[in-house]
């Protein structure tokens, strides 16, 4: 039941359009009506299953502040996957996605990385139209799709779309091989603990 | 990877946010951004040194710059629990947590503090049943036949 592969997946855009919101709905199902700003950069992670393969996601979170951006550099390097998060009743949000794309341009270091945006807080009076973020996501050729943190609408379908592309990437990601080398050490370390125990009986 | 505070600096980063602390030193006025920068590739470093550094420094900017305070609280928790300081990084988790008790981003750092204490405080335990046992072992092989017999094979566990 071991996880084929580890993906690096970082959530970006402005201050407060949901990207805390969205990890915290996709990894617990939680949702809170007042989320504090995000301190540096937070990490989760999650296992899931895409075609019948097990997964592990790092999820990466920023803080979006002016103390952190300078430090973010080495928070895209080898990112599988990308969630690029805009808030549909702020049309400012999505205006600004063209500067986190631009960022993750220069700074990721695959240069297949698969993107997704999201149009978040659909359960609020959108000002963006659906069409409006597609055709952004055209442009850029990334997935896209809408939801809501709150009600929990698209947040599962959005990591799974995500992931599913990156799986369908070839050269992408790799496979964590050493997986059966991993459990041959630890077999051998179970033998080792068991002549020790031996050793031990042997000498009284 | 399983959480925050097995997070490492690339050593780039370090590199980078050291020289321009020590650019500042030298010209004799340090920024709150360039210090802290520092500190927070410091408390991410492998190393305990540098760690220790890490935490001296936030905590100079925690009592001079009233700004960033939450951040500064954070980053000690997470430099003290990498040192295994525990007691001292739940007590910055506990101080932050008295200004904002909701926040995920700190409960998560919390759990993973007490697992970390809870794993370590096992092994610490497993430790001292070894050493007890080798001990054991010490004293019985350097006792007589007849004290062996008398004993019977109880020390065995
Ligand atoms: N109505 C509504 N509010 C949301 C949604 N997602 C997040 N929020 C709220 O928006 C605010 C900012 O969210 P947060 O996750 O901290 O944004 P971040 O800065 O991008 O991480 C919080 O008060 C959330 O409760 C959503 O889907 N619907
Ligand atoms: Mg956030």
């Amino acid at each position: 039941m071991d996880c084929v592969t580890t993906l690096k997946i970082l959530v970006i855009g402005e201050s407060g359009v949901g990207k805390s919101s969205i990890i915290l709905a996709f990894t617990t199902g939680d949702y809170n009506a007042s989320f504090p700003a995000t301190i540096g950069v937070d990490y989760k992670c999650k296992v899931m299953e895409v075609n019948g393969l097990k997964v592990k996601l790092g999820i990466w979170d920023t803080a979006g502040q002016e103390r952190y951006r300078t430090l973010t550099n080495s928070f895209y390097r080898d990112a599988h996957g990308a969630i690029l998060v805009y808030d549909v009743s702020e049309p400012k949000s999505l205006a600004k996605l063209n500067e986190w794309v631009e960022e993750l341009q220069v700074y990721s270091t695959k240069k297949n990385i698969v993107c997704l945006v999201v149009g978040n807080k659909i359960d609020k009076d959108r000002v963006v139209t659906r069409q409006a973020g597609q055709a952004f996501a055209q442009k850029h050729r990334m997935l896209f799709i809408e939801s809501s943190a709150k009600t929990q609408e698209g947040i599962n379908l959005a990591f799974e779309e995500l992931v599913q592309k990156i799986i369908e990437t070839p050269g992408l990601w790799e496979s964590t091989g050493s997986s059966s080398n991993i459990r041959i050490t630890n077999e051998e370390r179970r033998q080792q603990e068991q002549s020790s125990c031996y050793d031990y009986t042997c000498s009284i | 990877m399983d959480d925050v505070l097995d997070e490492v600096v690339p050593s780039e980063d370090l590199q980078k946010f050291e020289k321009v602390y020590h650019e500042q030193l030298h010209q004799g006025r340090v920024t709150p951004k360039a210090q802290f920068e520092y500190a927070w590739c410091l408390v991410r470093s492998k190393y305990a040194a540098d760690i220790r550094k890490g935490i001296l420094l936030l905590k100079d900017l925690f009592n001079s710059h009233a700004e960033g305070k939450r951040d500064y609280l954070f980053y000690l928790a997470i430099g003290n629990a990498r040192i295994k300081e525990y007691n001292k990084a739940l007590h910055y988790v506990k101080a932050f947590l008295e200004i904002e008790p909701a926040n995920q981003q700190v409960l998560s750092l919390e759990r993973q503090i007490n697992k970390r204490m809870e794993k370590e405080g096992m092994i610490g335990i497993a430790q001292e049943i070894a050493f007890g046992l080798s001990n054991e072992r010490f004293i019985w092989r350097s006792l007589s036949s007849v004290e062996k017999a008398k004993k019977g094979v109880v020390c065995l566990v």
